[in-house]
């Protein structure tokens, strides 16, 4: 099978990259405005206070205009795993399609739907009736991202299918296995609540920059009350989660592991493991293999990474050196491979079978095959095919070193943001911390930084392969032309920065505004709790 | 006999949820913690809000 053009292959992940990005600038808001707003809804319902319906009704307005833009960013998205990645779609299509399916089919249409009953239903339904509805929003809306998440789990530590040399791609074996993956669980969960992170940061924002202006002061209060603690729980959470599917990368990924820590040699190389510093600060210099500056802090690494003070993180060269022999096996299954296809020989099939889990190494040395053919490597010139291909399993160090530190700096800001903004509005002394609450306005785009820079280190760090460990991702991009490639990525560029100017006019425009003036109605006279005791 | 449907209905929620909770403690220990944060998180958003109230009525007028 002929090779890509590399800059056909760079511009399919550069365009992927970009429509992931934009698309990942609304979704974590939608993510986490849901629950947000069932929190609002909630109270309104059992205390009846009109103010708790003018909240949910008011940030609903925006959470409407984002989940609006973010469906028409992510629908795109789908479609490009045809078009752009039909090797990918080919190979993995049986197992990554299920969960695209059940998304589209389950979580968005019970998101969309339940979606217009909450905004068209609040004179329609009942309270507890509209109080289901927007919980099961904000349930569709996570089912959605549960689905793509397992979807991406697959592809970061396949589980729940197997190769079939007959038909040549993956089929699955376990439903179940894929679901339960401990990938796709921790990386759900961490993505969902630093969604819930992105969504409270946005409420307590607006309503620091009304209490700031002095403009619609009850109903900023409550609402910041209720982001500042919705968000320093969730902002714990996603720190506490990220250590977990950090340990899960050190498990299954080591190389990704590696280069966020940027550890090029062993953890105790320096005679220690526990002794190992945690970077705080490196300049990787991927070609020379080292940092070319780097501070940190002494014993930290260990216990961080391992959960422990005596085990020895491999570093990137050994890594690249332990490829070599499944490189080698890998160029010999899939040589049997292509043999089986020929002949369909049970020696062929014996031998692929023996060399199977080191398929995704083979591709990677057909780069440097004589005619990138890998029936011609021989014992002559297999070791400095291997040598090159070696050099191919490291991710990009310095992209996923500081992508992986400037998220986590972000993470401990935002305890720390939503601690200091609890405890004061739990004081009412919110209106004494000008500075707090300008901190918190200032913050609103921060959480959505965090979460692209998690993306690109889970993304970046799992590099060179699209399915980790079986598919390259130079193998795994459709034959387009480049000009085609640089037209749609043109294109694509153009038309997210106009949805995003849309939703940047918009969400300004109706957050200046604030809440109607009916919508500021003094709590009603006679307020109706759902729960309230039995007249006498 | 509505409050019977009540409480029937209620005790094959909890049973519902207790059999979730087994399955997902097994199967998915993340997801399980997901569902039993968010609620907790949800909850205690609610609950400052209603402190919000309680503290106000008793007269603080300062945020």
């Amino acid at each position: 099978m002929p090779l890509i053009d590399p800059s056909v292959v760079d511009l399919s992940r550069l365009q992927f990259a970009l429509t992931a990005l934009y698309h990942f600038i609304f979704v974590p808001l939608t993510l986490g405005m849901t629950f947000l707003l069932a929190a609002m809804e909630t109270v309104y319902v059992i205390t009846g206070k009109q103010i708790y319906k003018d909240m949910t009704q008011f940030w609903g307005k925006l959470f409407g205009i984002n989940f609006a833009i973010g469906v028409a960013t992510g629908l795109t998205m789908e479609f490009e795993f045809g078009t752009n990645w039909s090797m990918y779609s080919h190979f993995v299509g049986d197992v990554f399609g299920t969960p695209l399916a059940i998304e589209g089919l389950m979580a968005f249409f019970m998101e969309s739907t339940f979606i217009g009953l909450m905004f068209f239903g609040w004179d329609r339904l009942s309270k507890p009736g509209h109080l289901a509805v927007t919980y099961l929003t904000a349930l569709g809306s996570n089912l959605s991202a549960l689905w793509i998440l397992i979807a991406n789990g697959f592809m970061q530590n396949p589980r729940g299918a197997s190769f079939n040399p007959d038909t040549m791609r993956m089929e699955f074996n376990s439903f179940l296995k894929l679901v339960f993956s401990e990938d796709a669980q921790a990386k759900f969960v961490h993505t969902s609540i630093a969604g819930f992170v992105t969504g409270a940061l946005f409420v307590m924002g607006i309503s620091a920059f009304y209490i700031l202006r002095r403009q619609h002061r009850e109903f900023a209060a409550r609402s910041f009350r209720m982001a500042a603690l919705f968000g320093v729980i969730s902002s714990l959470a996603v720190v506490t989660l990220g250590d977990a599917l950090g340990r899960l990368d050190y498990l299954v990924q080591p190389t990704k592991i590696a280069a966020i820590e940027g550890l090029w040699q062993d953890s105790d190389a320096g005679g220690s493991a526990a002794a190992a510093p945690w970077l705080l600060f490196a300049l990787p210099d991927q070609a020379a293999q080292t940092n070319l500056v780097e501070f940190g802090i002494p014993y930290v690494l260990d216990p961080l990474v391992a959960h422990s003070f005596s085990t020895n993180i491999p570093g990137l060269i050994s890594l690249e050196k332990q490829a070599g022999p499944r490189i080698k096996k890998g160029i010999a299954a899939l040589n049997a491979l292509q043999a089986y296809g020929k002949d369909h020989g049970a020696a062929a099939l014996a031998t692929f079978k023996a060399n199977e889990s080191d398929m995704g190494y083979g591709f990677l040395a057909q780069r440097y095959a004589p005619n990138q053919d890998l029936s011609k490597i021989t014992p002559a010139n297999q070791d400095a095919v291997v040598a090159q291909a070696e050099k191919d399993t490291i991710p990009n160090v310095f992209v996923t070193f500081w992508s992986f530190r400037i998220m986590m700096i972000l993470g401990f800001y935002f305890v720390g943001l939503f601690a200091f903004a609890a405890f004061f509005s739990l004081k009412n002394r919110l209106e004494r911390n000008p500075l707090l609450l300008k901190l918190c306005v200032w913050s609103i785009p921060l959480p959505v930084l965090a979460c692209e820079f998690g993306w690109i280190t889970a993304e970046a760090g799992r590099q060179p392969w699209s399915v980790y460990r079986w598919l390259p991702t130079f193998q795994a991009a459709s034959s387009h032309s480049v000009g085609y490639m640089v037209f749609s990525l043109i294109g694509f560029a153009l038309l997210y920065s106009v949805f995003i100017a849309a939703e940047l006019y918009l969400m300004f425009k109706f957050a200046r505004l604030g809440p109607q003036p009916h919508q500021a109605a003094a709590p009603e006279a006679a307020p109706a709790p759902m729960f309230a005791a039995p007249a006498e | 006999m509505g409050k019977y449907f009540t409480f029937v209905g209620l005790g094959l929620v909890l049973a519902l949820a207790l059999l979730l909770a087994v399955v997902a403690g097994d199967y998915g220990p993340w997801y399980f913690a997901w569902m039993v944060g968010t609620v907790m998180i949800v909850l205690i958003a609610g609950c400052g809000a209603v402190l919000f109230d309680a503290q106000h009525e008793k007269g603080e007028g300062e945020i």
